[in-house]
């Protein structure tokens, strides 16, 4: 579950004569077990803001945010760590991996976390693969020189390899093929199946139909904008 | 869980003149923390007055060792090297300072083995040539001189050299410092791997943000000695409060 209660989140750029915008003003939101919640609204308003103030990237001025009963709070930064190693998973937009690191290892990694078996974890992570349409020759490669649509699938493959309770997906289908967007969204679904609070951004209706998310326009829960 | 480092209040000062002044710090087992900041901010001084290189003026260094807390700054000379040549390991950035380069490659992975009482030569030999295999250099090289290393095997054998002990913190100073950028990112991985499968807990200075992104789950920014803001590493990247620590994310070329 993951609760945001009358969330105030503001920028203040100290080396831009102190300019201070305010992006939400008293956000609230709900997102349950098994459900799936999509974010809507112009782009600028502030969609990914949410899931980066959720994962812990941002700060916010006030308000609570609880993921499972866990506060989110900046000033425990250990407590933000053991959520993101149990708790919250996040596929972002972009591919962000130390260069000439094999892209099987990088999938590999969030479940290491949690299971030391090498050989295990190494099937799971070729079955995920092979599922989002992987070729095997580009296993042991860095998918720091692989296409647009084939690094979003291996983030995707990093971030949907284990099942956390909360899932945290920034556009995850946006430079996707057709067959490939089905098969992400159905595996979005299995963990929507499995009980895990999920909470996106998807840029076309077709995604957001799909997954029959709850689709939440932001401009209506925030007094801000 | 209990920090297995705590630093609390830690000044050090060059006469007159801030080393680093108010320093408060936090290290839990498995966690890296970064010390970022522009050169002359302190980020050197903060790591040798925490790792025993520097003696700090006052505060206070709190090591776990397991079964008991150590107070750092209090305890004799000898259980303070001790404890420098077993629980605790320093990876320079000159590779040159951290390894004797007189002594074979091998040499230098079991002089730390032998300083804690190792004698049998083949579990020696045995240990060296794990260690070489993780950091990727090739076994015949055992017996070779370091100074016939490149720049980057030279910093893998400094981290085998100080890993072969399993100690539980490891200082890092800008350990990809004067590294080619192909050969630092095969140094990330390496430190990645190590820390994940070994469960080491690390302070690592550096004035490269990418790095300290890529590496670090909590960060500290130094400024004229002090630090101006620190947290969750991402989230001090991303969404800065400080205004110098938003003016260093800012100053970043993007390639």
């Amino acid at each position: 579950m993951i609760e945001l209660n009358k969330i105030t989140k503001k920028f203040t750029l100290h080396n831009q004569g102190k300019t201070n915008i305010l992006v939400f003003n008293n956000l609230n939101l709900k997102i349950n077990p098994g459900e799936i919640v999509a974010l809507t609204g112009p782009s600028g308003v502030g969609k990914s803001s949410i899931l980066k103030m959720i994962y812990g990237n941002y700060v916010f001025q006030s308000g609570q945010i609880k993921i499972n009963n866990h506060n989110i709070d900046h000033k425990y930064p250990r407590n933000i760590i053991e959520l993101r190693k149990n708790i919250i998973g996040y596929v972002s937009q972009f591919l962000r991996v130390i260069p000439r690191v094999p892209t099987i290892e990088i999938v590999m990694e969030p479940l290491l976390e949690i299971n030391s078996d090498q050989d295990e974890v190494r099937e799971k992570a070729e079955k995920i693969l092979l599922k989002l349409n992987i070729h095997k020759n580009l296993w042991n490669l860095s998918p720091l020189t692989f296409s647009g649509g084939e690094q979003q699938r291996v983030n995707v493959a990093r971030g949907l390899i284990r099942n956390y309770p909360c899932l945290l997906l920034d556009e995850p289908t946006a430079s996707l093929d057709s067959v490939n967007k089905d098969i992400v969204l159905n595996l979005i679904n299995e963990k929507k199946d499995k009980g895990s609070s999920i909470i996106g951004i998807f840029h076309d209706e077709y995604s957001r139909k799909y997954l029959k998310a709850r689709e939440i326009d932001i401009t209506k829960i925030s007094d801000a904008k | 869980m209990q920090p297995i480092l705590s630093v609390h209040n830690l000044n050090k000062y060059y006469g007159n003149q801030v080393g680093c002044k108010n320093m408060n710090l936090t290290l839990y087992p498995g966690e890296v923390v970064g010390v970022v900041g522009e050169s002359g901010s302190g980020k050197t001084t903060f790591i040798n007055s925490i790792s025993g290189n520097l003696i700090p003026d006052s505060g206070k260094i709190l090591i776990e060792t397991g079964n008991e807390t150590i107070d750092f700054l209090e305890i004799s000379e000898s259980l303070k090297r001790l404890l420098i040549r077993t629980e605790l390991a320093f990876v320079h950035q000159n590779p040159r300072d951290g390894l004797r380069l007189d002594v074979s490659a091998g040499g230098n992975i079991s002089e730390r083995l032998m300083s804690i009482g190792q004698r049998n030569y083949g579990n020696i030999r045995q240990t060296i040539f794990k260690w070489l295999d993780k950091v990727e250099i090739d076994k015949s090289r055992v017996d070779d001189f370091p100074r016939t290393f490149s720049g980057g095997m030279l910093q893998r054998l400094q981290i085998a050299k100080n890993l072969v002990t399993s100690p539980k913190i490891i200082f890092m100073d800008e350990p990809t410092g004067g590294l080619d950028v192909s050969v630092q990112a095969k140094i990330l991985d390496l430190l990645r791997k190590l820390v994940r499968e070994l469960n080491l807990s690390v302070v690592i200075v550096s004035h490269d943000l990418a790095v300290i992104r890529l590496l670090a789950d909590k960060i500290i920014v130094m400024k004229n000695g002090e630090a101006v803001e620190s947290g969750l590493c991402d989230q001090v990247l991303d969404d800065p409060q400080h205004s110098y620590t938003q003016l260093l994310v800012s100053s970043v070329l993007q390639v």
